[in-house]
């Protein structure tokens, strides 16, 4: 019960940090979403000492638990996009796929081996 | 009647992500990433049941409203991991800069090459991106944000399954080059593999979800046109 009040205040707590990083996207015109504007700033407070990592420790570890859950709802809207898909989703499919492999080889590869260098 | 289809909804989204879940968890098999199997049996009961994408929006509002806030929490394992990030500054900066503009060529190139018309390829341009930025990015540049919206979502659910095998496959062991990449990629979908793989590897993706973002809405208005007829 005491873990249920936790995570549901911590929650709370993130949720006004993240409605603090929206508004500052809209105030400040920044090239950012709010989630990640909101993001940044809790960085900034916990690194300056504001707000201490046990205050979100249960909350921010629950929702970052199920964290996939919120991309189920989401990647339901594909649906919409049947005659689309049914039209060139063979071509996108290839293009997407080609693309995404290639990302995750650059990314994955020069990390791992700058990396490397770096912690030697 | 409404709020008895709400409330089905919400208990076969939630039903399908425990199971899925379980399973994933049991097997740890990138291929049964609960995302991908829990989207096929909501939309499969949804085309059975007579069920559209409209009826099911409003369960979507009400369970995606914690997105927020959960991505916020993500400063938790980014602030926990921060000696990674001070420590190895130019490996994490070089490192999702290079596959952001890599993604983004290979995409432009291979869809041209498909003959893909203009309206599409810059639509595609941002699809690795987060999707509130990447509607942005693609109104900004003269696509059309609702096809980039998909786009996302088709690129989050793609690089979240073939980016562990791939890494796998490549001998790619090192998490902070994993959850960077799955990031970089895959944005937050990708992170939420990268949670599952483990914490610094969680941060990793919150990073390069965050870095590829911004580093893409700054380049897209002089790198897209390179690549478009």
């Amino acid at each position: 019960m005491r873990q249920f009040l936790n995570i549901v205040w911590q929650s709370a707590l993130l949720w006004v940090v993240f409605r603090c990083g929206a508004f500052l996207v809209a105030v400040l015109h920044l090239a950012l979403p709010g989630n990640v504007a909101g993001m940044l700033l809790m960085f900034a407070l916990l690194a300056s000492g504001i707000v201490k990592p046990a205050w979100i420790e249960a909350g921010g570890g629950f929702l970052l638990k199920h964290f996939a859950f919120f991309f189920i709802p989401i990647s339901v809207g594909l649906m919409s996009f049947g005659p689309l898909m049914r039209q060139s989703g063979l071509t996108l499919l290839a293009v997407l796929v080609l693309s995404a492999a290639v990302g995750v080889l650059v990314t994955g590869v020069s990390v791992q081996f700058l990396h490397g260098r770096s912690s030697r | 009647m409404r709020a008895l289809l709400f409330a089905c909804y919400l208990l076969v989204t939630v039903g399908a992500y425990l199971v899925t879940r379980r399973i994933f968890l049991r097997f740890k098999y990138p291929l049964l990433n609960p995302v991908f199997l829990s989207t096929l049996a909501i939309i499969a009961l949804l085309e059975a049941s007579g069920g559209s994408w409209e009826g099911y929006q409003p369960a979507k509002e009400a369970m995606t409203f914690l997105l927020g806030p959960a991505t916020v929490a993500l400063a938790l394992p980014l602030y926990k991991n921060r000696s990674v990030l001070r420590n190895h500054a130019l490996p994490v900066f070089a490192g999702v800069l290079a596959g952001s503009l890599a993604t983004i060529a290979c995409v432009l190139v291979a869809g041209r090459v498909a003959g893909l018309p203009r309206g599409v390829l810059i639509s595609l341009g941002p699809k690795s991106v987060t999707v509130p930025i990447a509607v942005e990015i693609s109104r900004l540049a003269g696509g059309e944000p609702t096809l980039t919206a998909a786009f996302v979502v088709a690129t989050g659910m793609i690089g979240s399954i073939l980016g562990p095998l791939l890494l796998s496959a490549l001998k790619v062991r090192n998490p902070v080059a994993r959850g960077l990449a799955l990031g970089t990629v895959s944005h937050g979908q990708g992170t939420a593999v990268a949670l599952m793989e483990g914490e610094t590897a969680g941060a990793m993706g919150g990073v390069a979800m965050a870095l590829a973002a911004v580093s893409t809405a700054l380049v897209i208005p002089y790198y897209l046109p390179l690549f478009l007829p």
